[in-house]
C-alpha cells in the first residue's frame, strides 16, 4: 500500500473471529487509510460478512486474537453504538424492519447522536432533501415505517442514504449489490462515488466484481477461508472474474 | 368484632343517602335502589369464575368498602392532564363532589352541545338520561362492580351532542380525587350525524391517588353519527381501577375508540361494542404501556346484532418490569347479523424475561354469511433490531425506546383525530406511572 496506513485509518491487524467456538477469521491483517476505497472479495462462506459485523461490533461474534484501530483508538472495547458515534458505519446486507419507527425520525435520532448540538427541524429537511435527490428517491420515503415493505432497491438505496446523511469517516458496504439490478446498482453506486471523499476510508464487500465496475476502487483484498489470499489493484476483480475463486483456492492449498 | 360507626361499609342506606344528598328524582333512586339489590345478590367474583380466572382480586375486601363523601373536592385539572395540548371544547371535571363544567368554547355552545353533572341532568334533562342510565350499555345485570356503580355511582357526567352537530375539538371528560372508593359514570350520547370527540382521563388530584376506580362509561352513537372516543388511565402505582365500558352503535354509525392505560396497580376493563342496527362501523383500540408490578386485564366483546356492520379490534402491550397482562376478546355475531366483518388482534412485546401476557380469543359466530379473523402474537425485542439501531449511534436504551415507540403506532395510526392521537401518543412515550415509581417518588 504506498499511502502508508496514518493514524486515521482502519487497522486490523492479526484478527481472529469465532462464531459460536467456530474459527472463521483466522489473521486478518488490513489497513483501509482515509481517502480511499477498498474492495474486499471472497466466495460465499469465507468469512466477508463476518468481518464486516465484527468490524461493527456484533455480540455474536467473538474475537479471540489480534485487533482493530479506527483513528488510533481500540474499535474491540467499543459498543456498536460508540463506534458509530466515533463515525463507523456499515451498510448492512439485510437491514431490519422497524415497524412504526418512520425513516426521517430515525435519520434525525441517529444523526443527533452524533452531534453536539441538536440539528434543527428545518435544517434536517433541508438534508434529507438533498440527499434524497442524490439517490433519486420519492420524498414520500422518508415518511415510510423503516425498511417495513421495502423492495431489495428500496432497503440498499435506504442503506445509503444513511451513509449520506450521516458522513462516516468509515463506511463498511457489506454486499450492497446482491440482490440489485442493474438501474439501482448504478443509483447506488453513484450515490456511493458522490460521497467518496479524502475524509473517508471505504471498504465495500462483495461476492461479484460487478459492482466494482461502478465503484472503482483503489485495493482489491481477496479473502479466502478467513484469511487474506491475495492484494492487489483494481485489475484483480477482474482477473477474479475470469478465473474464479477455484483457481485463488488451488494456488493457495498448493 | 367492634363496629366501627365511622366507617359504616355500604348499605342500602348509602343509596338512599346518595340520593337524598343529590336531590336526584324518583326513578333514579328506583334505579339505583335495584341496582343495589342486584348488587347485593350477585356473588363476589371468584377465581372459578371464567372472566375472572387470571385475575387476583384477593386484594379487594368488600365489605370494607365506604361510600365518598361530597368534600372529596379536588381544585382544577390535575397538571399532569395535557389540557393545553388537547384544546378541549369543553372540559368537565369529575369528582366524589360531582360534575363541574369548566369551559365551554363558543364553538360547542352554538352547536347546543349539552354537558352537565348526571344527577343534575336527571332533573333536568330527564329525557337525555332515562332512557339510557344503566339499560343497554352498562347494566347492573352485568356483574358485581357494574351493579356496584349503577347504586352507587358519584360524580357523573353527561354529555349529549345533539343531531346533526359537528365538533372539532375534542369534550375532556376528567375524573380525578383521593377518595378510598371513587366511582366515576360517564353518560354520553350523539344524535343523528353528530361528529364530534370525547376523552375520558383517569388522573390522579394533586392529593394523591384513588385507592379503588370502579368507573362506567355508557356511549350512545345513534345512526351515521360518528364518536372518536379515547380513555386515558394514567392513575398512580398505588391505585386500583376497574372500568366497564360499553357503546351501542346505531345504523351506518362510525365508534372508533381507543383504550390507553399506563397506570395503576390493577387495572380491570371490560370494553364492549354492540352494533344494534345494520351498517355500523366499529373500530376498538387498545394501547398500554406497563412496568414493575402492573397488572392489567382487558375483556372485550365485539357483539354484532345487525347486518352489515364492521369491527376492527387491535389491542398492543409493552410489558417491562415484572408485569403482567390478561386479554380476552370475544366476538358474537349473531344470527340476524349477516354480512358481519369481525377482526381482533391482540399484541404483546415483552421486554423481560420477568413479564407474562396472556391472550385468549373467542368466537361465538351464529350467522353463515359472515368473515372473522382473530389472531394473537407475543413477541419479544428482537437483538437484530438493536443491533441495527445502535449501528447508526443509538444508545441501547435509545433503540428500546425507539421500537417500543414504534410498536404503538400501529394503534395510533387507527385513531382518526389528530390532536388526540398525539396526545395519546404522549402518554405511550412519556413518562409513566411505573417509570416514576422506579425513580422513586
Amino acid at each position: 500500500m504506498h499511502n502508508g496506513s496514518g493514524a486515521d485509518a482502519l487497522v486490523i491487524d492479526g484478527l481472529h473471529v469465532s462464531v459460536d467456538g467456530m474459527p472463521i477469521l483466522k489473521g486478518i491483517d488490513l489497513q483501509v487509510p482515509k481517502g480511499e476505497v477498498h474492495a474486499l472479495m471472497g466466495p460465499n462462506g469465507s468469512g466477508k460478512s463476518t468481518l464486516a459485523n465484527t468490524l461493527m461490533g456484533h455480540p455474536a461474534f467473538e474475537v479471540t486474537g489480534g485487533s482493530v484501530t479506527f483513528k488510533g483508538q481500540d474499535m474491540l472495547e467499543l459498543e456498536t453504538d460508540e463506534r458509530a458515534r466515533l463515525g463507523m458505519f456499515m451498510a448492512f446486507q439485510y437491514p431490519s424492519e422497524i415497524t412504526g419507527v418512520r425513516v426521517s425520525n430515525f435519520l434525525r435520532m441517529a444523526l443527533n447522536a452524533q452531534r453536539e448540538d441538536e440539528i434543527s427541524a428545518m435544517e434536517f429537511r433541508r438534508l434529507m432533501m438533498e440527499k434524497m435527490r442524490l439517490l433519486r428517491m420519492d420524498p414520500k420515503f422518508a415518511g415510510r415505517y423503516l425498511n417495513e415493505g421495502f423492495s431489495g432497491g428500496e432497503k440498499k438505496r435506504n442503506e445509503i442514504l444513511q451513509m449520506a446523511v450521516l458522513q462516516p469517516e468509515l463506511a463498511i458496504l457489506d454486499e450492497t449489490d446482491s440482490g440489485l439490478d442493474i438501474d439501482a446498482l448504478r443509483i447506488v453506486a453513484d450515490g456511493v462515488n458522490t460521497l467518496r471523499s479524502a475524509d473517508m476510508a471505504t471498504l465495500v464487500i462483495t461476492h461479484y466484481q460487478r459492482l466494482l465496475n461502478y465503484i472503482v476502487p483503489d485495493v482489491v483484498h481477496v479473502l479466502i477461508d478467513g484469511r487474506i489470499a491475495r492484494t492487489g489493484g483494481k485489475e484483480l476483480a477482474l482477473e477474479l472474474d475470469e478465473s474464479g475463486y477455484e483457481a485463488m483456492t488451488a494456488a493457495q492449498e498448493a | 368484632m367492634a363496629i366501627d360507626a365511622r366507617a359504616p361499609g355500604l348499605t342500602r342506606r348509602s343509596v338512599d343517602d346518595l340520593a337524598d344528598a343529590q336531590r336526584e328524582p324518583d326513578w333514579l333512586r328506583a334505579r339505583r335502589q335495584a341496582a343495589w339489590d342486584l348488587y347485593e345478590a350477585t356473588p363476589n367474583p371468584r377465581r372459578t369464575d371464567e372472566e375472572w380466572r387470571r385475575t387476583d382480586l384477593r386484594w379487594l375486601q368488600w365489605e370494607s368498602l365506604t361510600p365518598s363523601t361530597p368534600q372529596d373536592v379536588v381544585g382544577g385539572v390535575p397538571a399532569a392532564v395535557p389540557t393545553a395540548a388537547l384544546s378541549p371544547s369543553i372540559t368537565v371535571l369529575v369528582s366524589a363532589a360531582g360534575a363541574r363544567v369548566i369551559d365551554v368554547s363558543p364553538e360547542a355552545q352554538s352547536a347546543g352541545v349539552v354537558a352537565l353533572d348526571l344527577a343534575e341532568a336527571a332533573r333536568s334533562r330527564p329525557e337525555l338520561v332515562r332512557d339510557h342510565l344503566s339499560t343497554t350499555a352498562v347494566s347492573p345485570e352485568q356483574g358485581k362492580f357494574q351493579a356496584l356503580n349503577a347504586a352507587l355511582w358519584q360524580g357523573g357526567a353527561l354529555v349529549h351532542v345533539p343531531r346533526g352537530a359537528v365538533l372539532a375539538q375534542p369534550i375532556l371528560v376528567v375524573a380525578c380525587g383521593d377518595a378510598a372508593l371513587q366511582q366515576p359514570h360517564l353518560l354520553a350520547s350523539l344524535g343523528e350525524g353528530a361528529q364530534a370527540s370525547i376523552v375520558e382521563w383517569w388522573a390522579d388530584s394533586e392529593a394523591g391517588s384513588p385507592a379503588l376506580v370502579n368507573g362506567a362509561t355508557e356511549l350512545f352513537v345513534a345512526s351515521g353519527a360518528q364518536l372518536t372516543y379515547a380513555h386515558v388511565q394514567a392513575l398512580a402505582l398505588d391505585a386500583r381501577s376497574v372500568l366497564s365500558q360499553r357503546a351501542v352503535v346505531g345504523r351506518d354509525a362510525t365508534l372508533a375508540s381507543t383504550n390507553v392505560t399506563v397506570g395503576g396497580r390493577f387495572h380491570k376493563a371490560r370494553v364492549e361494542a354492540s352494533l344494534v342496527e345494520p351498517g355500523a362501523n366499529v373500530v376498538l383500540n387498545g394501547a398500554f404501556r406497563l412496568g414493575r408490578r402492573q397488572f392489567v386485564d382487558h375483556h372485550t366483546t365485539q357483539e354484532h346484532l345487525a347486518t352489515d356492520g364492521t369491527s376492527d379490534l387491535l389491542f398492543a402491550g409493552v410489558l417491562d418490569g415484572r408485569a403482567r397482562s390478561v386479554y380476552a376478546g370475544t366476538i358474537v355475531v349473531d344470527p340476524e347479523a349477516q354480512r358481519t366483518n369481525a377482526y381482533q388482534n391482540n399484541r404483546n412485546l415483552l421486554l423481560n424475561s420477568g413479564t407474562r401476557a396472556d391472550s385468549i380469543p373467542r368466537l361465538e359466530i351464529m350467522a353463515d354469511d359472515v368473515r372473522c379473523t382473530h389472531g394473537a402474537t407475543t413477541s419479544t425485542l428482537e437483538p437484530s433490531h438493536l443491533y441495527y439501531l445502535r449501528s447508526r449511534g443509538l444508545s441501547e436504551a435509545q433503540a428500546r425506546e425507539l421500537i417500543v415507540e414504534g410498536y404503538f403506532e400501529a394503534v395510533l395510526d387507527r385513531v382518526p383525530h389528530e390532536g388526540v392521537r398525539d396526545v395519546l401518543r404522549e402518554v405511550l412515550t412519556g413518562q409513566t406511572p411505573a417509570d416514576r415509581d422506579a425513580a422513586g417518588n
